[in-house]
């Protein structure tokens, strides 16, 4: 349990997550993807906050922070499927090749 | 570095591995439902990995946030996917090789740094922390605070804009279709028959995809979209890899 | 505050929701018994738990097709777990608590907010087509019922200004919150009787449903998921009589005996509801927890800080 050992399971988790946005068909299985990465942000967020910063607080609120960001990035991303989805019936991505309406 | 104990070890190693393999597992199982089970798995193996590293109130919070999320997304595995329930296989990827590479330098640079870099070394004294962070949110950062506060407010605003179904173009159920059960049929309601007049731009392209998939129109009764320019978002012609 | 050894917790945790659960058991048959007239039946209610219990027990497990036997064999021992772990963080007196943390209010919290994880496999991974719609309108209803159940437990941290639990129930030495802050009891009721899915807001088990996730269950699988069900009521009423009835605090009668009867009393409530009120249609539990309950959660949050200033 070390600080290293933290970054590096925050690395793998983006990398995975960076695989899934990178390799996913399906909006939702994309948003999961990136639902991983910020997960291994937050990780690197809070053992950088223990180890690196001296528990100052303020690396607590880092982490807040970054978590609204998943929060909204979940809403929007949600959002913007239901949206896509009325008005072109398209659940993946290979059925936007237009931005055009 | 601070000394830990042999069991605080393993216990971070263990949730840390398993995060990680489960994060994996969401995109190596091939029923959506499982995906994200998966998914809430690792976030749960990420919440045990904070409360080890002390953030108690971050690591509850997250499994709170999470198990809700989750929920969500099996809405929209209903509203969206072509097999809600599920148990049936499927595999939906595309540039695979690009992806893995992608993963992988992710994954090579960013341990890297991790492990290269020289840190501070300023570990956290023992401290009671949930008490801290509710001190420091409501005072030296609260700017930080109420700036996300309004952050969730104005997204909460855009998502019911976006995806109200009153929204300014009309009705969202004017025109719309329920999803196909069959991955091969453009939508449940209309019926296997091709459309006679195509619009602009589609017309090289149709072939077979426009047989298969029907007409929107037609399904409608061939009545016009007051209103709404249905036809035209009609993208038939997207649908590669099936009708060509 | 002396930490307790391990093996103490969770006896004390298994023990507690072991008696939780036979107390719902049977105040459900007997108030049964009792609303259809049925005297008889309703002296036989304290044996009657065991009776079913073995009669589960000695009953063959059916299967249907196909089904996903692992995560549909861990879904009710995950609903159980949860009850558990919801009720480990309320304490019983001033000095015992099983599980003492800081945030044990946020714990119960993300404890109920889990509830989601068994209940959806219990109807999905039976591959069967009843149990899945039931699966499905558990989601809807629990995200239906999360947003007030979560406003209704933050009003009682307001006045403690403090999220362990030790604190909420000191924090009503002069006036309990179900005075001080009228709606929140009801609302956290309601809420958590669709964490349940019991009586009136039974509708992933439904009898409408032949059964819902529990559909295509039966035997030992039975057994464990009424438990969890029962169990997760406990806790409910566990937290409610810590939260909002004062908890340990009362006359004459040590803190334990006070804790005990306010838990029972309300356990009794939530349990007779399944008989005395008519269940709701799922659309419309939607519509009244979207439309009513969240902006009444967030009036009674108001009302908790401005009774607290």
């Amino acid at each position: 349990m070390s600080l290293q050992g933290a970054l590096v399971i925050s690395a793998a988790l983006f990398g995975v997550g960076l695989y899934g946005v990178l390799s996913q068909q399906s909006f939702v299985m994309i948003m999961m993807g990136l639902e991983l990465m910020v997960n291994g942000s937050l990780v690197a967020t809070a053992g950088l906050w223990l180890w690196a910063a001296g528990g100052s607080p303020k690396g607590q609120v880092l982490a807040i922070v970054i978590m609204t960001a998943m929060a909204i990035e979940a809403a929007m991303g949600f959002a913007l499927v239901t949206t896509i989805f009325r008005s072109r019936k398209a659940d993946i991505t290979e059925k936007l090749r237009r931005l055009k309406l | 570095m601070t000394s830990s104990p042999l069991l605080v070890d393993i216990a971070f190693w263990f949730f840390g591995v398993m995060s990680v393999v489960t994060g994996w597992l969401v995109f190596r199982t091939d029923s959506m439902v499982r995906a994200s089970f998966f998914l809430l798995a690792s976030f749960l193996n990420v919440g045990v990995l904070l409360l080890l590293m002390r953030s108690e109130y971050l690591s509850l919070i997250l499994i709170l946030m999470m198990a809700g999320e989750m929920a969500i997304m099996a809405i929209f595995m209903l509203m969206f996917m072509m097999n809600p329930a599920g148990l049936n296989p499927m595999n939906m990827v595309h540039q695979h090789r690009a992806a893995v590479a992608g993963g992988i330098a992710a994954f090579v640079a960013l341990a890297g740094i991790g492990l290269v870099a020289r840190f501070p070394d300023r570990p956290a004294r023992p401290q009671p922390v949930t008490e801290a962070l509710g001190k420091e949110l409501l005072g030296d950062s609260m700017l930080v605070f109420e700036s996300a506060g309004t952050a969730l407010l104005a997204t909460m605003v855009a998502a019911i804009a976006l995806a109200s179904s009153r929204g300014r173009y009309g009705s969202a159920y004017e025109g719309s279709d329920a999803p196909p059960l069959d991955p091969d049929t453009r939508t449940a309601d209309a019926p296997a028959e091709p459309e006679p007049d195509e619009h602009e731009g589609h017309a090289g392209m149709e072939g077979m995809a426009g047989m298969d998939h029907g007409g929107d129109g037609g399904g409608d009764g061939g009545e016009g979209m007051a209103g709404m320019d249905h036809s035209g978002m009609d993208h038939r012609g997207m649908d590669h890899g099936r009708g060509s | 505050m002396s930490v307790t050894p391990a093996w103490a917790a969770v006896a004390g945790v298994a023990g507690a929701v072991g008696a939780g659960v036979y107390i719902a058991a049977v105040a459900d048959r007997a108030v049964g018994a009792t609303v259809a007239g049925e005297r008889g039946r309703a002296g036989r209610a304290l044996g009657g738990p065991f009776r079913a219990a073995a009669l589960w027990l000695v009953q063959g497990r059916a299967t249907t097709e196909r089904p996903d036997a692992r995560a549909w064999a861990l879904a009710p021992a995950l609903y159980l777990g949860l009850a558990a772990v919801a009720v480990s963080v309320v304490p019983l007196t001033r000095n015992v608590t099983a599980v003492d943390v800081d945030a044990g209010l946020v714990l119960f919290g993300a404890a109920q907010a889990l509830a989601v994880i068994p209940v959806f496999p219990n109807g999905w991974s039976s591959n069967s087509m009843l149990p899945l719609i039931g699966a499905f309108r558990f989601i809807a209803e629990a995200l239906s019922y999360e947003m007030p159940n979560l406003l209704a437990l933050l009003s009682v941290s307001v006045p403690a200004s403090s999220l362990a639990l030790g604190d909420i129930v000191t924090s009503q030495h002069h006036l309990w919150n179900v005075v001080r802050i009228p709606l929140g009891l009801p609302l956290f009721l309601f809420a958590g009787a669709g964490l349940a899915f019991w009586g009136p807001v039974d509708l992933p088990d439904g009898a409408d449903l032949g059964g819902g996730t529990q559909a295509e269950t039966s035997g030992a699988h039975l057994l464990a998921w009424t438990t969890g069900r029962l169990a997760m009521l406990f806790a409910i009423s566990a937290m409610g009589a810590a939260a909002f009835l004062g908890g340990w605090l009362g006359p004459v009668l040590p803190g334990a005996a006070w804790m005990i009867v306010k838990t029972v009393a309300l356990l009794v409530v939530l349990v007779s509801s399944r008989h005395l009120v008519a269940r709701v249609r799922p659309e419309r539990y939607v519509v009244i927890s979207w439309a009513v309950l969240i902006p009444l959660a967030l009036v009674n949050v108001i009302v908790a800080a401005a009774v607290s200033l």
